[in-house]
């Protein structure tokens, strides 16, 4: 009964191609303004050094078999002696966060070209352009696609592959990646969808301030306590003649 | 336009392996791409740097200046062409005014890897060794992980004799680097220039390391038989057992190297396995 079923060419005209196009658009206009919007992200001296200071503590820990016993042990007495490299006193960072005033414009920033205009043109579009049928996916799908594909329209006895206005939108929003990365090259900021999941990552592991070096310090100082320093050439001289 | 396409691939391979091929770069430049710099497209920031340090490598300041306006034109305020510039006076051996944008930059961006390292250079050309090891352990408290410039204070400390330090230096680079030979081979060396029994053990150790990473490796040969040589000269009271297997070892190692330079007579190949013992 579905294939008797007949779209107007004019929701192709007047809706189903302009949500592609608004969708298309938006995504460039969002790249550009949080272009003009980004600030430079200042990196701390102190950050740096201890991310790299991590980096030569696990390539002490995982190559010290290559250097001899006792260049091994005067490096671990640097990094784990009572005021070594790993037992650096730092003040604690997590306190400054919230009065640090870059941070936040930074995070009204990020509001300002990820949510405010998803809820903007998202609801627009719904308002616009709710109601309609717009297109249907080549195969038949079960009930359970409905809500994802049906948003808007109520009509139990409408087949689930048909697609409506609101969910056509959303289907473009997240699908649209590809040709941004297409047409503004890798690493845009109009894809909405991967700017959510970092959103999403951000809200929940609160990440985005400076990570403690206290813990990995001290990760990296157990390592190192219980590394065990096993000399990987000390054979080597009887190896090598009796070839 | 054809010829633009493929000198630009070229410049592109030197960029990707890290050559240093400046005058060949410098040459591509004039014959194809200083004509085409409107149509280099996304390609054209890098290249104009690119082609920069080659002139400046070269001496052929007027081209460096040139690629230095085009980019201020694109980057008005960016530290990256500062230090480009800062390079081109350095070729000019006008050193004062170098260091003076170096320093301005630092000052305002103490996060600056490039300028920093740019420095220590200056200090490295003006000959002011002590100065630029003090300029590079400073580096070093911040850097500690960069591969690059522990390499460079080493080869400092060495200028300097102080071998036990270029050593340590070395260490850190096996430990960030365990499988290159030349690395092993290079501690090897320091610790046979150090000399004492000590040393000497661990010298001759690194060097059958060495070989082990690379059977090629002729200087390892050659170290193993000097190593051992000189342990069994300086030891008067070895044990006898000691004494045998360091003989066994230096017989081996110059057996090696015999046989080494009999299947390879030709000069052609002597030559290849030389050039392959640059760090």
């Amino acid at each position: 009964m579905t294939a008797d079923l007949i779209v107007d060419p004019q929701i192709r005209f007047w809706v189903f191609l302009p949500i592609v196009i608004i969708t298309f658009l938006v995504g460039i206009l969002r790249h550009y303004v949080s272009m003009l919007l980004s600030s430079q992200k200042k990196v701390e001296v102190q950050q740096l050094a201890d991310s790299q200071l991590i980096l030569r503590a696990r390539a002490l820990r995982e190559n010290c078999g290559y250097i001899p016993k006792n260049s091994f042990l005067i490096r671990r007495q640097a990094f784990n002696k009572e005021d070594g490299y790993l037992m650096q006193k730092r003040p604690p960072v997590t306190q400054n966060m919230m009065t640090d005033p870059s941070m936040m414009t930074d995070m009204l920033k990020g509001n300002l070209t990820n949510v405010l205009p998803m809820i903007i043109i998202g609801g627009w579009i719904n308002w616009m352009f709710s109601g309609f049928i717009t297109t249907k996916v080549p195969f038949p799908l079960t009930l359970r696609f409905k809500s994802m594909l049906q948003r808007g329209i109520e009509l139990s006895h409408l087949d689930a592959s048909w697609v409506s206005s609101a969910s056509w939108y959303f289907l473009n929003v997240f699908g649209l990646r590809s040709i941004y990365t297409l047409v503004l090259g890798e690493n845009n900021a109009a894809d909405q969808s991967r700017q959510m999941q970092e959103q999403m990552q951000m809200t929940g592991a609160a990440s985005v301030m400076p990570a403690d070096p206290k813990v990995p310090f001290k990760a990296e100082w157990e390592g190192l306590e219980i590394v065990e320093h096993q000399w990987k050439l000390a054979d080597i001289e009887k190896e090598m003649l009796q070839e | 336009m054809g010829n633009f396409k493929k000198d630009l691939e070229q410049l592109k391979r030197y960029r990707e392996n890290n050559d240093r091929k400046s005058r060949e770069v410098v040459q591509l430049w004039e014959n194809s791409i200083s004509v085409n710099i409107e149509n280099l497209g996304k390609e054209k920031h890098i290249v104009l740097e690119q082609v920069c340090i080659a002139a400046a490598d070269t001496f052929r300041l007027n081209i460096a200046q040139r690629c230095i306006q085009e980019l201020y034109r694109d980057f008005p305020n960016s530290s990256r062409v500062r230090v480009l510039e800062s390079m081109v006076y350095e070729a000019d051996e006008n050193y004062p005014k170098a260091l003076q944008i170096l320093n301005d930059i630092i000052k305002h961006d103490n996060t600056n890897s490039a300028a920093k390292k740019r420095k220590i250079a200056i200090f490295k050309a003006l000959g002011r060794y002590p100065e630029a090891i003090k300029e590079l352990t400073e580096y070093l408290k911040t850097f500690m992980a960069d591969v690059e410039a522990w390499q460079e204070l080493s080869e400092l400390y060495l200028n300097e004799h102080d071998y036990s330090k270029a050593a340590f230096c070395v260490e850190e680079l096996i430990l960030h680097n365990p499988h290159n030979h030349l690395l092993h081979q290079r501690y090897a060396d320091i610790k046979y220039t150090h000399g004492g029994i000590e040393n000497l053990e661990i010298a001759k150790t690194y060097y059958y390391q060495t070989l082990k990473l690379n059977p090629k490796n002729i200087r390892a040969l050659f170290g193993i038989y000097l190593t051992t040589t000189a342990l069994l000269n300086s030891q008067k009271n070895m044990p006898q057992k000691k004494k045998d297997s360091a003989q066994k070892a230096a017989e081996w190692s110059i057996k090696q190297i015999k046989k080494r330079y009999a299947e390879e007579n030709n000069v052609d190949h002597i030559q290849k396995s030389l050039a392959a013992l640059e760090i």
